[in-house]
């Protein structure tokens, strides 16, 4: 295909294959005239702009000069290392040699001529470069004369050897090029001569003895040292012969094709298959020496053309000179002339507008020229495809970090007999050799589950203290008594400090002031409430001893005081005891308060209510402003609130200490993360780094990731198995504690395993990435990673097969598709997973409930909210998703309780269980009843309030149960000597491990190893969707592992063989304010979960028998007046529990499986509350409970206590 | 480490150009100039011959795999001028379409992202890129951009499929508004960016670095990241790798990742974008990585697929 096109009778030299951009040299050539028989002579240097898409070629430089070529060359010698310049070598008609710098042609021109010689008697017409060292240039001319030139210095130019006889003319000089000293030189009478430079003769001569071999060319073979080729120019010999110098008596091979003689050749240096030549039959071929076949012929002119040059750079192009004097530039790759002679057209027609040639004066017409289209010849390119474009090599990267690669072995230039192997090499890349050994250990630990082993490794291996830090706490989590062992990481020994104490007190009674004791203050102060409320009568006694120490003061009261006097004189002291005289307790106080007796007042006021009493102690603590008040308040009041939210980030670990020795369960993680956030806000990475052991204790995954991720760098491989690492443990142990899957639920958690497998996946870990992958999402990245790895590990896994991640699209060949077919590409990804993966697909549809308690409630159906028809579900169905988002969420609506009359009610995973039900025989009768208020699951615990008033020795249920009980697996957290008050619901925890309520986790949204708590399902609430399980996928959160629980024997009853221990221990254990009810780490789910366990049909409900009904009245209304005092949204929390705690009460009346020594009590307590005399009721509940089974009442009792002590406090 | 984990005899009778594995890397197709195009399953070691497609009259250059979305679609280009899409149907391969638009050698073909539908870029030595859009009913649409690169157009590669302004995917919704690029390298040493408005394929951009024909061009794949990742490697020796961190892609700077003493034929990044495969004469693979600091080493020399890996981010991960 014709590229370039200019109007010049010239000779020809492209620009060294260095050379870039690409020009032409052309220099006007001796042997043509034109038609103006113009004998002025240039050298003119034009650029190759190929982008450029017209003819024109742009001319760089011009020189005038004296004499017109016979020769060109241009050679690399002087060349810039910026590819530019060289010499421009020019042999003359006058046999003048001259050497130019082509960047002064292009530049001023004034000093182009840098050399020069006339040594050459004649015509110089052969001239070539050798190809090693640049400054060798042999020339040839007429008499047998060869000269080699240095560049360097043109004086003293050698010879090859003895010049050959008889003398004739040089047509052609061409070095070897393979071997740097070795010339040839022909002469048209047909011979040919190799020159050995080192001898300094001639070594060979080469010749047809046909004496037709007038040569017109002669070139050596590109690769081959031993063969070049002569072309002839004599019409009746014209062909090319190639020789081999090893067989010199006759042409290796010989190239007729052409009708008359040749006038030009070049063989590409690119690729020695293909070798231009040019004749007087007017055509130009380009062959395959080696098979003598002619593999393209140019489209050309009717003219012959005396050169032709393949450019050395670009190996598709060539360049012809012809007689009607054009030089061309041509491409062998083929294409259309289209384009090209659009252009044309134009310029010839605009070149014409421009003048007035006959002097007319007057315009010519457009010129008109041919229509384009008509010669819209289409070139084809080279028959053979050039070695240029095969391409020999190729390396591409596949999916899992394959590399494909392929080789082709270097063509030797006679093909061997021997088939070459062709093959393709599949490799695996693996670059991150660290990451995959980490990750390989990680793999290790969470299969074979030795996570403790692993966090140990973890902790000797360290780098950083922070970061052993970081695994010490994680560790814990997987170990009993998790609460206590964070303390001491924390730096707080509770043996230590009693040893401490001990000491401390030997020497004289003052706490040390260090805030660690608190607890221990807070015990003592317990205990004293608990003590003084046993010796009521003594009160008197005690405003003598103001100045002791409260536990002092009783250990040494004095029984022996035999004889007192009651001051009634009209000072402080005289004014109190009128004040006591006459039952004015709330005078006593105040007048103890504004005397500083501070310990008068608490004693009195502990007897004058639980109103006066908190009064008191809001008034003393409001007085003290030591450095410990502030940590006594807390403790007195429960309320961690403001020592999380107000405390010097310095404190945090104080801080931090406190909510594992107090919080409640439910409030524990919330507090945790308060705390955490505090610290991450601060922004510093220590700070963030301390934030991190707050997530870890409260098993936040979610903000340790969020946390850890702020400061380090989660983008690199390594840094991402750090945070990967720390996360799967900490998800392990929170799955450990609730024993159900933990799904991954935040997007930045979700973003980053996603990224870890894309990491696992890039390096080949295939099946390792897909563990890693979050299951629940829908994320379209997530899905199609997923739907990759699981068809790149070959043979499918057994089972699910991922749905695509993307509508296939019907471009099938047999049918037409509707022209929609292009796919919109979200569209695409969006419908993934509509069907979702088989097992769940196989679940029976929603049984024909008709309610609108469609199953959406499934997903969730670890909680007691569970609707009956979730029991139908098979229990792969339920795989739910996700964890409980945190903290807690509000409960379902209580829109569809109507329509479930029996179910046990749907709420309860809100509410924090304190008060569990028994066991499974209490279906949930209470939402029959009056309309509950939805009970929003708003953990928040119990009011905050101690009741020291209460005597409570009697009773103590909740009390400590053996920690030999508690299941380690279960709760971690909760060290059972620090949390006497706790685990009254313990009756059936010993089977949880391995069994149905296994899940106590379920229940629990944090898996925190302290204080799981409350949980949330969202999504039960109102989602409608009647597509049976589908939701499952929409629904955000939901925990795995839920169906597993359904496998509880129908008639289970929970053990009961704890009565004795728990009511045993439970008498001489301080309990510490009733209130909390439920300490810190104890389990109050099972029971709870029991209730889901229910069997369906056990829905039916009898009647609470009639004489039994005044108690469900009584209770009801008590419950709901004090809803309606309550204040603050903790006790209105409670309430809620308590309105759903005491249905298992109901239950149990309309069983009438209570016996009649707990009928009466309750009977009494009813009386007592309706009579408002709720001291009195819990007096009596203490009985009750004392001298029952508790078992049979753990359910409901604790809460009745509950409700009384809000309604005491409230004064309903 | 790069380990061979399986080496396919493809018994092509004469030189291999091209070998690609579908989108799972479960089977690879291989083109030859046998003419030939082969395809095997190498799922598990294997290596077993699936299809040996016939159609093509010369040397078949390239071969693309489509996204599986669209079923089992391979196009390969030759030497014959010729495109050919070659589809599965009931386990047997038959060609879809035969696109005989080109006057010259079709140097490459590539699929557009999935997003785009079925859209094959095709790159010839006549200078002009072919897009065909398959439209159904077994209907493909051309659009041609006539003399994209003078002398001809050595390759095509698309970029991802991102929104121009966010470069970033964005969250499903209604459909995006993708705007449609990729880059050509050709015979008049340019790197070229194309980019659709209103149905019209136009030239974005013009990067000019190399000095002598561009061999292969490679958008690298989306990292989430807002910056567009180009390679471009050339007959000079030559590797460029080409950012643009505007959103509007209007400015490139170019990096030389190295100067090669041998022509590079093809550039190939990885699927997660973070290691360049460059293969020159000389029959040398050379894997390359950034390091943190934005400098590219090479990290491994490949030989017959097998070759060491030396970790160059040693030390920036130690300074954390």
């Amino acid at each position: 295909m014709r590229l370039k096109e200019i109007q010049r009778t010239a000779h020809q030299a492209w620009s060294p294959a260095g050379h870039h951009p690409i020009y032409l040299a052309l220099g006007t050539s001796a042997q043509q005239l034109d038609a103006s028989f113009n004998t002025t002579a240039a050298l003119e240097i034009f650029e190759m702009d190929f982008s450029d898409p017209s003819l024109d070629m742009q001319l760089k430089g011009s020189l005038p000069t004296s004499n017109r070529l016979h020769s060109i060359v241009w050679v690399n010698f002087g060349m810039g290392a910026d590819g530019a310049g060289g010499r421009l070598v020019a042999g003359s008609e006058n046999g003048t040699l001259t050497v130019y710098n082509p960047h002064e042609i292009m530049s001023s021109g004034a000093e182009a001529v840098v050399g020069q010689s006339d040594k050459h008697t004649g015509p110089v017409r052969a001239l070539d470069f050798n190809p090693f060292q640049n400054n060798l240039l042999a020339s040839g001319a007429n008499d047998s004369e060869i000269y080699i030139w240095d560049l360097n210095n043109l004086s003293s130019p050698m010879t090859p050897g003895a010049k050959t006889q008889p003398a004739e003319d040089i047509s052609v000089v061409s070095w070897n090029r393979q071997v740097q000293h070795i010339l040839a030189s022909a002469n048209p009478s047909g011979k040919a001569v190799v020159w050995d430079l080192r001898k300094n003769e001639p070594i060979i001569k080469i010749s047809d003895h046909s004496n037709r071999m007038h040569c017109s060319g002669m070139l050596w073979h590109p690769d081959v040292a031993t063969q070049l080729v002569l072309a002839s120019e004599d019409d009746r010999l014209p062909v090319i012969q190639m020789w081999d110098l090893r067989f010199a008596t006759s042409p290796l091979k010989v190239l007729e094709n052409h009708t008359r003689g040749i006038l030009s050749i070049s063989w590409s240096q690119a690729d020695s298959e293909l070798l231009l030549s040019s004749a007087k039959d007017n055509r130009i071929l380009c062959w395959n020496p080696n098979t003598g076949e002619v593999i393209y012929e140019l489209p050309t002119t009717n003219q012959w053309c005396f050169d032709v040059q393949w450019c050395p750079r670009n190996p598709a192009l060539l360049s012809t000179a012809s007689f009607d004097g054009r030089i061309t530039v041509y491409s062998v790759m083929g294409g259309s002339l289209k384009a090209q002679q659009q252009s044309t057209a134009d310029k010839i027609s605009s070149s014409f507008d421009s003048m007035d040639p006959f002097g007319t004066g007057q315009v010519l017409p457009p010129l008109q020229v041919p229509q384009p289209t008509v010669q819209d010849t289409i070139v084809p390119p080279l028959k053979k495809p050039p070695k240029w474009v095969r391409r020999p090599v190729g390396a591409s990267f596949a999916f899992g970090g394959k590399l494909i690669t392929f080789e082709n072995p270097k063509l030797p230039p006679v093909q061997s007999p021997q088939p070459v192997p062709r093959q393709v090499f599949l490799s695996q890349v693996t670059t991150e050799t660290e990451f995959l050994q980490r990750s390989r250990e990680l793999q290790a630990a969470l299969q074979s589950g030795s996570f403790n082993s692993y966090c140990q490794a973890k902790i000797q291996n360290a780098k950083s203290d922070a970061e052993q830090d970081i695994w010490k706490f994680l560790l814990v989590n997987f170990e009993d008594e998790a609460r206590i062992k964070f303390l001491r990481l924390l730096g707080f020994s509770k043996d230590e400090l009693e040893i401490k104490i001990s000491k401390c007190l030997g020497k004289s009674f003052q706490h040390n002031g260090h805030g660690v004791d608190a607890k221990d203050l807070a015990e003592k102060m317990q205990r004293l409430s608990t003590e003084r409320s046993d010796e009521a009568a003594a009160v008197g006694d005690a405003k003598t001893s103001g100045s002791v120490s409260p536990a002092d003061f009783f250990s040494q009261t004095p029984k022996e005081n035999s004889n007192f006097q009651i001051p009634v004189s009209c000072d402080t002291d005289g004014l109190i005891s009128q004040a006591l005289l006459v039952g004015n307790f709330e005078g006593a106080v105040d007048l103890c308060l504004n005397d500083g007796r501070y310990a008068e007042a608490i004693l009195l006021s502990i007897s004058g209510g639980e109103e006066l009493l908190k009064k008191t102690q809001q008034k003393y603590l409001t007085k003290q402003k030591n450095s410990i008040s502030m940590l006594i308040s807390s403790v007195v009041t429960q309320n961690w609130r403001d020592i999380v939210q107000s405390c010097e980030l310095e404190n945090w670990k104080e801080a931090l200490a406190a909510l594992l020795t107090y919080a409640h369960p439910e409030d524990f993680a919330r507090l945790c993360d308060t705390l955490g956030s505090r610290l991450e806000h601060e922004g510093t990475e220590k700070r963030c780094l301390q934030a991190c052991l707050c997530y870890i204790c409260s098993g936040n995954v979610e903000k340790l990731v969020e946390c850890w991720a702020l400061h380090r760098d989660c983008s690199s491989p390594l840094g991402l198995e750090d945070l990967v690492e720390k996360v799967m443990m900490l998800r392990k142990s929170i799955e450990r504690l609730r024993n159900s899957e933990v799904a991954v639920q935040s997007t930045i958690l979700a973003e980053k395993l996603t990224c870890y497998a894309g990491i696992l996946a890039a390096e080949g870990s295939l099946s390792t990435a897909m563990t890693y992958l979050p299951e629940n999402s829908n994320q379209p990245g997530i899905t199609m990673l997923r739907d990759r790895l699981f068809h790149a590990q070959g043979e499918a896994p057994i089972g699910q097969q991922p749905q695509n991640s993307f509508n296939r699209v019907n471009v099938s060949t047999a049918k037409p598709t509707p022209a929609p077919q292009i796919p919109a590409p979200k569209a695409q990804t969006m419908g993934q997973y509509q069907p979702s993966p088989a097992p769940q697909v196989a679940a029976p549809p929603q049984p024909p409930m008709p309610s609108v308690f469609t199953p959406q409630a499934a997903p969730a159906n670890t909680g007691p909210g569970l609707p009956p028809s979730s029991h139908v579900l098979p229990p792969s169905a339920s795989r739910p998703a996700m964890r409980p988002s945190y903290p807690q969420h509000p409960a379902p609506a209580p829109g569809f309780l109507p329509h479930q009359p029996f179910q046990p009610e749907p709420m309860p995973m809100g509410a924090p269980s304190t008060f569990p039900p028994p066991g499974p025989s209490m279906p949930a009768a209470n939402l029959s009843g009056p309309p509950l208020p939805p009970s929003s699951s708003t953990p928040g615990g119990l009011p905050p309030m101690p009741s020291p008033g209460v005597p409570p020795t009697g009773f103590m249920p909740p009390t400590s149960l053996p920690s030999g009980l508690m299941p380690p697996s279960s709760q971690p957290g909760a060290p059972v000597p620090m949390y006497p008050g706790g685990l009254h619901n313990q009756g059936p925890a010993p089977p949880m491990a391995s069994s149905p309520f296994a899940p106590l986790g379920s229940g629990y949204p944090q898996g925190g190893p302290g204080a799981p708590a409350v949980k949330p399902f969202p999504a039960a609430t109102v989602a409608p969707p009647p597509t049976g399980l589908q939701e499952g996928w929409n629904d955000p959160p939901a925990v795995r592992g839920g169906p597993r629980k359904k496998k509880v024997p129908e008639n289970y009853t929970p053990p009961a063989p704890i009565t004795a221990p728990v009511m045993g221990f439970s008498m001489e254990a301080p309990q510490p304010q009733d209130s909390a009810q439920v300490p810190p780490g104890a389990p109050q789910e099972p029971s709870v979960q029991l209730l889901q366990q229910l069997p369906a049909e056990r829905v039916e409900q009898k009647e609470i028998p009639a004489e039994h009904m005044v108690l469900k009245s009584t209770f009801d209304s008590l419950v709901q007046r004090c809803q309606l005092a309550a204040g603050d949204p903790q006790t209105k929390r409670k309430l809620d529990d308590a309105g759903k705690r005491l249905g298992y009460l109901y239950d149990k009346l309309r069983e009438q499986s209570l016996s009649h020594n707990i009928l009466n009590g309750l009977h009494e307590i009813s009386r007592c509350v309706a009579s408002q005399n709720y001291q009195r009721g819990l007096e009596v509940h203490t009985q009750v409970v004392s001298s029952s089974n508790f078992s049979e009442i753990s359910a409901f009792m604790p809460i009745l206590k509950v409700v009384m002590t809000i309604a005491n406090k409230l004064g309903v | 480490m790069v380990s061979v984990i399986n080496t396919v005899d493809t018994s092509h009778e004469d030189m291999i150009h091209d070998a690609q594995m579908d989108y799972y890397g479960t089977r690879l197709a291989t083109c030859s100039s046998d003419r030939t195009v082969k395809i095997f399953d190498v799922r598990n070691g294997g290596q077993i011959l699936v299809a040996d497609l016939r159609g093509h009259e010369g040397p078949v250059w390239q071969v693309a795999w489509a996204h599986p979305m669209f079923g089992n679609i391979l196009a390969s280009c030759s030497y014959d001028r010729k495109v050919i899409i070659w589809k599965e149907e009931n386990g047997a391969w038959d060609k879809m379409y035969e696109y005989m638009g080109h006057e010259s050698s079709v140097n490459s073909v590539c699929w557009g992202p999935y997003d785009f539908g079925l859209i094959l870029a095709c790159g010839s030595s006549d200078g002009a890129i072919s897009l065909l859009t398959f439209t159904g009913d077994q209907q493909w649409d051309v659009k041609k951009i006539s003399n994209a690169h003078t002398i001809g157009c050595n390759a095509v590669s698309w970029a991802p499929a991102v929104v121009p302004g966010s470069l970033i995917d964005q969250p499903s919704g209604q459909k995006p508004n993708y705007v449609k690029r990729f880059v050509s390298g050709g015979c008049d040493n340019l790197v070229k960016l194309w980019k659709e408005e209103d149905g019209q394929w136009k030239e974005d951009q013009k990067l000019e670095a190399h000095s002598d024909w561009v061999r292969d061009v490679g958008w690298a794949p989306s990292i989430g990241l807002p910056t567009s990742t180009i390679a471009s490697c050339s007959q000079d020796g030559r590797v460029f790798i080409w950012t643009c961190d505007d959103p509007a892609g209007n400015t490139w700077t170019a990096k030389l990742l190295h100067k090669f003493n041998d022509v590079v034929w093809h550039v190939s990044w990885s699927i997660t974008g973070n290691i360049l495969a460059v293969s020159g004469g000389d029959n040398k693979v050379t894997l390359w990585k950034e390091s943190m600091d934005g400098q590219w080493a090479c990290i491994s020399d490949v030989s017959k697929g097998q070759g060491a890996v030396s970790a160059i981010t040693d030390t920036q991960q130690s300074e954390q």
